[in-house]
């Protein structure tokens, strides 16, 4: 297992931006892919996607982030990159309902996001979980879900 | 540990381990540590209760490991706000922990008995396991609780009782599958030991890489 103990830099300074270049025509980049969540962590076992599996221990004052460069060698180099968030949007145009729903998200400690008559869960599991728990308060019609929102 | 002598990362691994009250938490600390320690990770523990410092007190009379490498957390009223919302006083605990056992290789953190939906800031812990007991009823799985969803590890604790407290501890384990899409569950009774190499194993592989 390759051990990666240091952020390096990241993909966006002037010093790796070069090297990485280079590196990315010949294949050679390899990307961690993390959640938010993931990626406040400071010890990982993950696997890239190139298949390398990599055991990642940075020290505690370190924190990772978009684009952080974990490993650069003439033929390699690894870095991390954050997943694409997925989200539930809701929409609703009914007031009472609007805080029915506010209020369950919140309950949940579900992370969200308020635009204008729509509220956006960030999800963190299977979406199917989400609905599930939200049945109850989808089920009279005021409230809808907006897909590719 | 690497050619040198010195260890991966440089600072100690931190590893919650949340649950209801009473599902065995402090029991699988105490099987945990003795096999720790045989196998020369070098360990301390800290631990949150309400408002005493009972698991601490516990822990430390048992013997089994240096009572200083034992600290204890007081939560006061609301023992997931110390491991979530506002984890200050255990991160100083483990910082403290860290500079005088240097170099550790793991912290291990109890918390203080909250309910299903209780989770550990990723700020406290790299990871963390969430221990539920079959005398908790079968259906603790399917209901879905954040800890259960969310945490790491899953244990199983109390396997034992399943024939008294008419647990089906097949379905139990394969619903609790189902809700986790594949992330790691394992079986423990505390009592005797059984199940505990198996989290030790799980803990070595995931964040100790030793
Ligand atoms: N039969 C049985 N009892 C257990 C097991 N694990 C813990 N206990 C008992 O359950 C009670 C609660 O355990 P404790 O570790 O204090 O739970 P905590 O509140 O989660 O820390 C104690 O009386 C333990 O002796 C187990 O696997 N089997
Ligand atoms: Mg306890």
């Amino acid at each position: 297992m390759l051990r990666l103990e240091r952020i390096l830099g990241y993909a966006s300074d002037a010093g790796m931006a070069g090297p990485l270049h280079a590196l990315e025509h010949g294949g050679k980049v390899e990307r961690i892919l993390l959640s938010g969540d993931d990626m406040l962590r400071h010890r990982l076992h993950v696997v890239t996607d190139r298949g390398t599996e990599c055991a990642v221990a940075l020290p505690r004052k370190e924190k990772l982030g978009n684009g952080a460069v974990l490993l650069l060698e003439p033929e390699r180099a690894i870095l991390v990159q954050l997943e694409r968030q997925q989200w539930l949007t809701l929409e609703t145009d009914d007031p009472a309902s609007a805080l029915k729903i506010a209020y369950f998200a919140g309950n949940m400690h579900w992370p969200v996001r308020f635009e204008e008559n729509r509220l956006r869960i960030a999800l963190g599991g299977p979406e199917q979980h989400y609905l599930d728990r939200l049945a109850h308060l989808l089920q009279d019609g005021k409230v809808r879900r907006v897909r590719d929102a | 540990m690497s050619p040198d002598g010195s260890r991966s990362g440089g600072d100690a691994a931190r590893v919650g381990i949340g649950g209801p009250v009473g599902s065995g938490k402090t029991a699988l600390l105490e099987q945990l540590i003795p096999r720790f320690i045989g196998r020369g990770t070098n360990i301390a523990v800290v631990t949150n209760d309400l408002v005493t410092q009972e698991d601490a007190e516990r822990i430390r009379r048992s013997g089994l490991i240096a009572p200083e490498r034992v600290m204890a957390v007081e939560t006061g009223a609301c023992p997931h706000t110390a491991i979530r919302e506002d984890p200050t006083l255990n991160i100083q605990a483990a910082d403290l922990l860290e500079d005088r056992f240097r170099p550790l290789d793991l912290v291990l953190i109890e918390s203080g008995g909250d309910n299903l939906a209780s989770t550990f800031s990723l700020d406290l812990v790299d990871y963390w396991m969430f221990v539920i007991d079959v005398a908790g009823g079968d259906d603790i799985p399917r209901k879905r609780g954040l800890g259960i969803l969310q945490s790491d590890l899953l244990v199983i604790n109390k396997t034992d009782l399943a024939p008294y407290v008419r647990v089906d501890l097949q379905r139990m384990v394969a619903e609790a599958k189902e809700v986790r899409g594949g992330r790691p569950i394992l079986l423990t009774n505390c009592a005797t030991g059984e199940g505990v190499d198996a989290v030790v194993q799980q803990l070595s592989r995931d964040v100790l890489f030793d």
